[in-house]
């Protein structure tokens, strides 16, 4: 079944049917002949999230119970480390302007002071702190 | 640099993109098929794996993805799943997941692979799957996805009974007793997780959920590039990055040490990894020598015809020049002697405004008359013209008409002569005088040494000093608010003001800086300091900046030839070494870079992203996520959870200590587990008892603990909810084992 060492686009364009029709299961019962697909299951995470979010208000409070939002891990206790936005080295200096943190003057004389508006809010981006228009 | 020239050349990866597959996904042997033995399936976001329980193998692995193909001349949708995407490149661009970041949200496409699975593991359909069924699910899924899992298993495929059970569980079960205990610490596509098992059951009051796993790692390494790389000529796909991600980022032992010490040229020849994008090279033709010189030729021939025509030109306007300026002399000869009211009609029919409108322009005339024939006597012979000045001394009284009208234009050219030949002789003196200084200056050297090498060197710290200082000012000019920016607006707008001013009282007539009568600019020395502000423009800046740096560069090369204490590392240029600059090392690694060769445009240095995206499991606020990291979720669960306490950890704590397992797709990682050991000891109380150790297969051990719970016996017997519980207690309904989730803490 494998096409020849160098095929042509038509052979392939053949191969990939003959993939497909041996992959059929028609005919195969294995599904019920009682199910019907049932209509849009298609839902984006963030609508999942949601539904359950509001499941999980709606019914009796229940203090003990599993959810997939308190296995979330808690906020570190720490104090976090500051690296530098640029090259993740350790930033000891913050731009005043936009607030991108960096390692040396080098950094900033030449890539954070002539850097293109916007560009700063993607290297903030990366650690979340940009400013989100809502 | 010579000194460049002897570093070997680094080791160049290529990006590349898989080849597209030539082998379909095989089928299992149906005649084997037994409609009793457990089928184990482990849906992950990135792979499927899947076989039978009494095997100790996943028959299937293939990546969780679905491609809907067109074929556009039988008009019709092919489905390829899995490995089957990879049998072409238009099939593969097309792949989708039923996946939405860690959720099963396309259950169409879940529903379809499902079936494909059964398929090619052989299953004889007799309406529905009648096989028992282990599945993976995520630690503490949603509700919403159960139902739907129980529904399309007992609805779609009628399945008699299905276990579910957490991956990461299933994986230390696989790799220890059914009583064991101990950490388990899983780091998948999706979500890193941490859970503490006691005796063999997952205890989930303890586990917590770290939202990054290797899907968020990769595209963490994409965003790094894109940003390190702005004008990269490619953008590399998601499969690139995430092999990327896979063959050279590692886990940092010492994060804090080893960001310290990485950008420097000795740690960066090891850890300094060169990808180089494809590219198709275009090559330019070379020119034969016979050809280039043809080429000079030509172009040194049509320099010389159009200076030719030009000279031509200039001819031909100087003689028609010469012409008028004749007529109008004899108009002005005639005039003399004319009423002005007679003067004045001449002047206008000849289109003049009025005798001083005349008067100008005929000193104009003669001016630029004057200009012409020194431009065009510089380009003459050199002929001696001293000897037809004849008529110059003459007296008027002498000469006859014609006479006079030739000493005019003797004179003239007299003026001009004589003013080459003093330029000429100027030049001359300057010369002699530079020679004669630097006779002096080497005279000063050869008599004390010491003394004139303290003079040049203050001369070159004083250049070096101004230079700074016009680098400063060049930077603040780009500023419209700084200092400079505004003294140079204040100085245009007075100087502005002051040409409106006086534009007033000049005449109307057009006048140019040659023959301009009211201009006075330049009489007065200090008109000239206007051009000191007006000229610190970024422009003329930078022309100053460039002068500056060439006399630099001269009393260096001095300094180089008879100093012996000042050495290549101390000229100016030194300064800008690649090898001191962190950016360059950043970016272009430990070796030069040549912004004009083809393949340096296509390379992309990794070094600090190698370990920098990894480490984000063990920092989560690096990637924004206000999450604890894996060592502090391990913390609390060993010194504050289990009854222990900081100095003493408790019976229940120490046996988790002696057993932590490290599993998942991303915890494939060179180093994790040297970094975890390392921050366990610091953590832990003295003399702890720690054993770290890797899931023996990290991708596949979650499949072989579903086999293992398979053939199990009473284990497994308590572990499956059949269709009938299903039926009767609903979609909500969990069998809670040791390996599975809990309603309930």
């Amino acid at each position: 079944m494998p096409p020849s060492n160098s095929p042509g686009p038509m052979d392939r364009i053949e191969f990939l049917r003959e993939v497909a029709a041996s992959n059929s299961t028609d005919g195969l019962h294995l599904k019920r002949a009682s199910w019907k697909k049932p209509h849009r299951r298609h839902k984006a995470t963030r609508q999942l999230v949601t539904d359950e979010w509001k499941r999980l208000s709606n019914t009796p409070s229940e203090a003990n119970r599993l959810t997939y939002f308190n296995v979330e891990a808690p906020p570190s206790i720490y104090p976090a480390k500051k690296y530098c936005d640029i090259t993740g080295l350790k930033a000891s200096y913050r731009a005043p302007g936009n607030g991108l943190r960096f390692y040396n003057s080098e950094v900033y004389s030449l890539v954070i002071k002539p850097m293109a508006p916007g560009v700063d809010q993607q290297y903030l981006r990366l650690r979340g702190d940009d400013i989100v228009l809502k | 640099m010579p000194r460049d020239s002897s570093l070997p050349p680094l080791k160049i990866h290529t990006l590349s993109e898989p080849d597209a597959s030539d082998t379909p996904e095989p089928f299992d042997d149906a005649a084997d098929y037994d409609p009793n033995v457990p089928i184990a399936i482990d849906f992950g976001s990135s792979e499927v794996r899947a076989g039978f329980g009494n095997q100790d193998q996943p028959s299937h692995i293939f990546t969780n993805r679905i491609s809907r193909w067109r074929d556009r001349r039988k008009n019709r949708n092919l489905t390829f799943i899995g490995n089957d995407t990879n049998l072409d490149l238009s099939v593969r661009s097309q792949a989708k997941s039923p996946y939405d970041g860690a959720i099963v949200s396309n259950w169409d496409y879940t529903e379809e692979i499902m079936e494909y699975t059964f398929h090619h593991l052989g299953v004889n359909g007799n309406d529905g799957v009648s096989n028992p069924i282990l599945m993976t699910e995520k630690l503490a899924t949603l509700q919403s996805q159960r139902e739907n899992w129980y529904q399309l298993l007992f609805e779609c495929f009628g399945v008699p009974q299905v276990t579910f059970g957490i991956d990461s569980l299933f994986s230390f079960y696989a790799n220890n007793d059914a009583t064991a205990s101990g950490l388990v610490i899983n780091s998948g596509n999706e979500d890193t997780h941490v859970i503490p098992v006691m005796n063999g059951k997952g205890v989930l009051s303890e586990a917590k959920r770290i939202n990054w796993g290797g899907r968020q790692s990769v595209e963490y390494l994409s965003n790094l590039l894109a940003l390190k790389y702005p004008y990269f000529p490619i953008k590399p796909s998601t499969h690139q990055f995430q092999s990327l991600y896979e063959d050279f980022c590692y886990v940092s032992v010492d994060y804090q040490d080893e960001i310290r010490k990485i950008l420097t040229l000795e740690e960066l020849e090891t850890k300094n990894i060169v990808v180089e994008a494809p590219f198709a090279e275009t090559v330019q033709p070379e020119k034969s020598e016979e050809e280039l010189r043809l080429q000079a030729e030509k172009r040194r021939e049509t320099g010389r015809r159009l200076q030719e025509q030009a000279k031509q030109r200039r001819q031909e306007k100087l003689a028609q020049k010469e012409e008028e300026y004749e007529y109008y002399t004899q108009l002005k000869e005639q005039m003399k002697d004319q009423s002005k009211k007679a003067v004045l009609s001449t002047l206008q029919s000849a289109g003049f405004d009025d005798e001083q409108d005349f008067k100008k322009y005929l000193v104009g005339l003669e001016k630029t008359l004057k200009r012409a024939q020194v431009l065009e006597a510089g380009e003459e012979e050199e002929v001696s013209l001293a000897d037809k000045f004849d008529l110059v001394d003459v007296p008027d009284e002498q000469l006859n008409e014609e006479q006079i009208k030739e000493k005019r234009k003797q004179r003239l050219l007299k003026a001009n002569f004589d003013a080459r030949v003093k330029a000429k002789e100027e030049k001359l003196k300057k010369e002699q005088e530079e020679e004669e200084a630097r006779q002096k200056d080497e005279a000063w050297r050869s008599e004390d040494l010491q003394g004139w090498i303290k003079d040049k060197r203050q001369k070159l710290t004083a250049l070096i000093k101004t230079r700074k200082e016009k680098l400063k000012i060049k930077n603040d000019m780009k500023d419209r608010k700084s200092h400079a920016a505004q003294k140079r607006m204040k100085n245009i707008a007075t100087l502005a003001e002051e040409r409106s001013r006086s534009s007033a009282k000049r005449s109307r007539q057009q006048s140019t800086v040659d023959n301009d009568p009211n201009d006075t600019f330049g009489a007065n020395d200090e008109d000239w300091l206007v051009y000191n502000d007006i000229t610190s423009n970024p422009e003329a800046l930078d022309q100053a900046i460039e002068e500056e740096y060439n006399v630099i560069v001269g009393l260096e090369q001095q300094l180089l030839e008879y100093d012996p204490n000042f050495t290549e590392e101390d000229t100016l240029d030194a300064q800008y070494d690649w090898r001191n600059s962190t950016l360059h090392l950043f970016l272009r690694g430990p070796r030069p870079h040549d912004s004009e060769n083809i393949n340096e445009q296509h390379q992309m240095h990794l070094n600090v992203e190698r370990i920098r995206v990894p480490e984000v499991i063990f920092q989560p606020s690096m990637a924004g996520l206000d999450q604890a990291g894996v060592t502090e979720i391990c913390e609390t669960n060993f010194l504050k959870k289990f009854g222990s306490t900081r100095s003493q950890l408790s019976e229940g704590s120490k046996k988790l200590a002696a057993n932590v397992f490290l599993t998942g797709g991303n915890m494939r990682l060179p180093g994790v587990r040297e970094r975890i050991v390392r921050e366990f000891t610091g953590m832990l109380p003295m003399g702890s008892n720690l054993n770290v150790r890797m899931a023996s297969d990290s991708a596949v051990d979650a499949w072989r603990g579903m086999a293992k719970l398979s053939q199990a016996g009473s284990q497994y017997k308590g572990s499956y909810i059949t269709r009938k519980e299903y039926q009767e207690l609903g979609a909500d309904y969990i069998k809670e084992h040791n390996l599975g989730n809990v309603l309930f803490l």
